[in-house]
């Protein structure tokens, strides 16, 4: 028993060394924020109802005039890129901890702080828009936090007929008359990866590059990403034009959810997956 | 150093004697053998990871009729899928808590073992993966799966029946869902009047056979095998559904030829199942085949068979009468009552 307490000694004071170490001026870890701003090109978006006079307006390349009364999206599976290359996951296995629901009529969603994240310097960041297949099935139990937030009545962030969450959802009107459009985007994917037996993946992997490093330290640093939902009707990939209507190539609805149509607004916002990985965000600073 | 290997050596015994406790209680739980009628098609394979058995069976049946699924305890799974109208419930679209009416007819529950897709737009491929939909619909139960849980989980008839069905008293998401699957694995109708002729035990009345002919020839393209349905997804024309929600399987897809098409539903205990179509578009058999008798909607991906021969089925009075007399062939008198 007498050696005993002496192992009980010995490890009460490795303990206490360890703790010491983390006290020094380089910390092992530190904050990172990303700052999200939503904007129609270079301008803020201000939301609006049908007739009001201070929302944010914006013209697609068709000449379709529009504004929004509700935005909204989510990032998953954050990495962030090293200088050397080397990918540091951010909690990308645990929605509760490593996913948040972007609500641009929320001030405080949009910022999103990544804690404890290693000390290091960064060249790039890399998320998700929308959950990826595997960990898109309302899974309550497993992320309960996640799963409040993103079904909140407020939020309505899930997709009750497919067992997943909404990626994006767009509430706003269009033309001059302001018509009713109704944006919403979610996987429709059964299976597993690799074999997916039907349906769509609204799942988009997004790398950018931050315009300076970020270096993770003694200073918490902040990137700020821009999400510029000018490119949603006048995107990269596709020059899309609002119609409303029953018939399947009307748009401007939720039968959008035509998974066809909606895969449109998919790849601009979120890029086409190939010539295309940033979609409608870039990075517009880095604050060290 | 002896001394605390001999402690930990007692702790480590000390913890494998508890885990040999619970192991002691065994439970009998047989497996239950499915009767697979004759001329069915093999059984969906997502049926073999799920077994029923007899407690997971019970288990489900009980969690069918259960309320507390629904925010306010008013709705159950067989609020809606009604035994005696093979699983269905009478109404065009179907009613969830407060009066709030849904997208779509309910389907029916019956023969699923045997299916590939569930749902108007097959949206599910695995039986274990539908009932979350219904507890988290807002037109339907608009709850969650945490909070019917939570309101079920210290029942002592339902500690008992998850304690005999899995071996411990948790009330898991996993395995609620599979014992609502496993109880509607179970749910098989082949004993009706068409299936007692096939096996020579009874035979068609004359109307009967002349509508299992003209059923043969202009109807058996789509419905066809033991389980009535190809299983494929068609649209055939029918009234549309303007609920801006509804895109059929083209909302699933994204495959412009699926866009308001649907899955041909089975006719089995066709009888009981009134109103017809994605939204009991049709209250009667009746009006069903004077619809396709006078001619359906033309669409860019209006199913060739309608497309090439004048968008519709030429059908007598005469015919309609006797189809109607044979898909009455089909109701499941033990099937609906048991």
């Amino acid at each position: 028993m007498q050696n005993f307490k002496k192992y009980l000694l010995l490890s009460i004071a490795s303990l206490a060394f360890v703790s010491c170490s983390s006290d020094d001026d380089n910390p092992v870890a530190n904050n990172v924020t990303l700052e999200f701003n939503n904007t129609f090109k270079n301008t803020t978006i201000v939301l609006g109802a049908a007739t009001s006079t201070s929302a944010t307006t914006n013209t697609s390349v068709a000449g379709q005039v529009h504004h929004f009364s509700e935005l909204k999206y989510v990032i998953s599976n954050i990495r962030l890129v090293k200088d050397n290359g080397d990918e540091v996951p951010y909690n990308v296995n645990d929605l509760d901890k490593g996913a948040t629901v972007i609500d641009q009529s929320k001030t405080a969603t949009l910022s999103y702080v990544l804690s404890n994240v290693p000390s290091a310097t960064y060249k790039q960041i890399k998320f998700g828009l929308g959950i990826k297949p595997e960990q898109n099935t309302l899974d309550q139990a497993r992320f309960p936090n996640f799963y409040a937030a993103a079904g909140a009545n407020d939020t309505a962030m899930m997709w009750e007929w497919g067992s997943g969450y909404r990626f994006t959802k767009v509430e706003g009107f269009y033309d001059t008359d302001n018509k009713t459009m109704s944006i919403h985007t979610g996987s429709t994917v059964q299976g597993t990866a690799g074999s997916y037996t039907q349906g769509v993946n609204a799942y988009r992997d997004i790398t950018l590059n931050l315009t300076t490093n970020a270096v993770v330290g003694s200073k918490a640093p902040k990137i700020k990403i821009k999400a510029d939902f000018d490119k949603m009707l006048s995107g990269k990939t596709n020059t899309i034009t609002l119609s409303t209507g029953t018939g399947d190539a009307d748009n401007a609805t939720p039968n959008i959810h035509t998974a066809a149509q909606m895969v449109k607004f998919v790849d601009n916002f979120g890029g086409n997956g190939s010539s295309d990985i940033t979609g409608m965000f870039s990075v517009t600073g880095v604050e060290n | 150093m002896k001394k605390i290997a001999g402690f930990i050596f007692l702790l480590l015994l000390f913890a494998s004697c508890n885990s040999d406790d619970s192991d002691m209680i065994s439970i009998d739980n047989p497996e239950i053998s499915l009767n697979i009628p004759s001329g069915f098609p093999e059984l969906n394979s997502f049926v073999s990871l799920n077994k029923p058995t007899k407690y997971g069976v019970e288990l489900g049946e009980k969690l069918f009729s259960e309320k507390r699924f629904s925010a306010d305890n008013t709705i159950s799974c067989s609020s809606c899928h009604i035994q005696a109208n093979a699983f269905t419930d009478q109404h065009a679209q179907a009613i969830g808590i407060e009066g709030r009416i849904g997208l779509r007819n309910t389907p029916s529950i019956q023969n699923l073992a045997f299916m590939k897709f569930y749902n108007w737009d097959g949206s599910k491929l695995q039986l274990e993966t539908q009932p979350l939909v219904p507890i988290i619909t807002h037109e339907e139960m608009n709850s969650s799966i945490l909070e019917v849980i939570g309101k079920i989980k210290d029942d002592a008839v339902y500690k008992d029946l998850f304690r005999k069905a899995f071996g411990d008293e948790n009330v898991t998401p996993e395995r609620i869902y599979k014992s609502i699957a496993q109880f509607e694995y179970t749910l098989i109708s082949a004993n009706s009047k068409y299936d007692k002729v096939k096996r020579n035990t009874a035979s068609f009345t004359e109307s009967e056979l002349q509508g299992y002919q003209t059923f043969q020839q202009k109807c058996a393209s789509c419905h066809s095998s033991e389980l009535f349905t190809d299983q494929s997804f068609r649209n055939i024309g029918f009234p549309l559904n303007t609920d801006t929600n509804e895109a059929g399987r083209g909302r699933v897809t994204g495959i412009a030829a699926d866009f308001m098409s649907f899955r041909v539903p089975t006719l089995r205990n066709i009888e009981y199942t009134a109103p017809y179509g994605s939204f009991g578009q049709f209250t009667t058999l009746k009006s069903v085949l004077d619809y396709f008798d006078s001619g359906v909607l033309d669409a860019e991906n209006l199913d060739p068979i309608f497309k090439e021969n004048g968008k519709r089925i030429p059908l007598t009075e005469q015919e309609k009468i006797n189809l109607i007399a044979f898909m009455k062939t089909l109701s499941d008198t033990d099937f609906v009552k048991n």
